[in-house]
């Protein structure tokens, strides 16, 4: 995460960064919790001293083995079909996917943001 | 004021990058690899220990072997005359592509049929992991629960093989071989289910079926 995040930083120019959001699927194998606590340990000094780690937790989504019926089962060991009733053989849609999905920073000179604070007029060099 | 720049980038793509380049040359010189992940215990190196022997006679086959700590694995295998090349992650509770890379650096890949991957024992994480390999194969004994695919979806769900090993010990143990096997194809219908006894030899015939026919679509 931190070599993507230092790449995007230097593709962007981005000065500051305040936070950084995750999309974490149910069945990815990492724990948000576990996540969360190794963020909070590598942002206590250093070049993201203080950032913001944001996970938003994606369910497991499925397609019934039987019916095709598009569903997330309520827990991840039982997981019935809601109209048919089938247990097994479901394709899994989405739920595997771990991936940074954004960075909020403080990007300079960028012209949606100088447009917003006024500055649009100021000449550049 | 911030901004928010989009970027969608996979948290492992270092990993997968390596481990496509890897599944090229596996392609390109015909070599099927395959990686093998089990909980501790579940009998990776002997059903290993068992193919090698069994098998020497038709195909060259290699090893690398993935544990925290010792060569002892590696040393068994080895026993039965086929290449092995053991990694230590030293504390890491799985192999990752770059692993790869240096160990099939180091073997004697000409000619080579078939590369097992032993994966360090795990059930979460090595199944996170893509090391380029044609398939991934979970081994799971009778004395662990028949519900481990279960607990672990993901692994389960993404083999293509499951082998239920140490029936040998079905009379002492509470474990259904059906009930595991539902719970392996709730998430993965076209998992090939093979219940062995590496110790006893029983049921190795039809794993073997299986690795003829997977190493004759490499060809």
């Amino acid at each position: 995460m931190i070599e993507i995040i230092r790449e995007e930083r230097a593709k962007h120019g981005m000065e500051r960064i305040v936070r950084v959001r995750v999309v974490n699927g149910a069945l990815s194998g990492a724990v948000s919790d576990a996540l969360a606590f190794g963020w909070e340990c590598m942002t206590q000094e250093g070049e993201f001293k203080g950032v913001a780690l944001d996970i938003e937790d994606a369910p497991l989504r499925v397609a019934c083995g039987a019916c095709g019926k598009e569903f997330e089962p309520e827990d991840n060991s039982y997981m019935p079909c809601p109209t048919c009733q089938e247990i097994l053989g479901h394709d899994i849609l989405s739920g595997k996917e771990l991936y940074i999905e954004e960075i909020e920073a403080d990007v300079p000179g960028d012209t949606d943001e100088a447009a917003a604070s006024g500055s649009a007029s100021c000449p550049r060099p | 004021m911030s901004k928010t720049v989009t970027i969608v980038r996979n948290v492992l793509e270092a990993n997968e990058r390596r481990a496509a380049s890897l599944k090229d040359y596996f392609d390109g010189n015909k070599i099927l690899c395959l990686n093998l992940m089990s909980s501790p215990g579940a009998g990776k190196t002997s059903l290993l220990e068992r193919t090698l022997a069994d098998l020497k006679g038709e195909f060259k086959m290699a090893v690398i072997e993935g544990d925290l700590q010792t060569d002892n694995d590696a040393r068994r295998v080895a026993a039965t005359g086929a290449q092995a090349v053991q990694v230590n992650t030293e504390g890491g509770c799985h192999l990752d592509s770059s692993m790869i890379q240096d160990a099939i650096a180091v073997l004697d890949m000409q000619g080579l049929d078939i590369l097992f991957i032993e994966n360090v024992g795990n059930l979460v994480c090595p199944a996170e992991f893509n090391l380029g390999e044609d398939h991934k194969v979970s081994i799971l004994s009778v004395a662990e629960g028949d519900d481990k695919p279960e607990k672990y979806p993901l692994m389960f769900h993404l083999s293509s093989v499951m082998l239920l090993n140490k029936t040998d010990l079905l009379p002492y143990v509470d474990f259904s071989l059906e009930a595991a096997s539902a719970h392996a194809r709730k998430l993965n219908k076209d998992i090939e289910i093979f219940p062995v006894a590496c110790r006893t030899q029983e049921g190795l015939e039809p794993w073997y079926a299986w690795l003829r026919t997977a190493r004759a679509g490499k060809r």
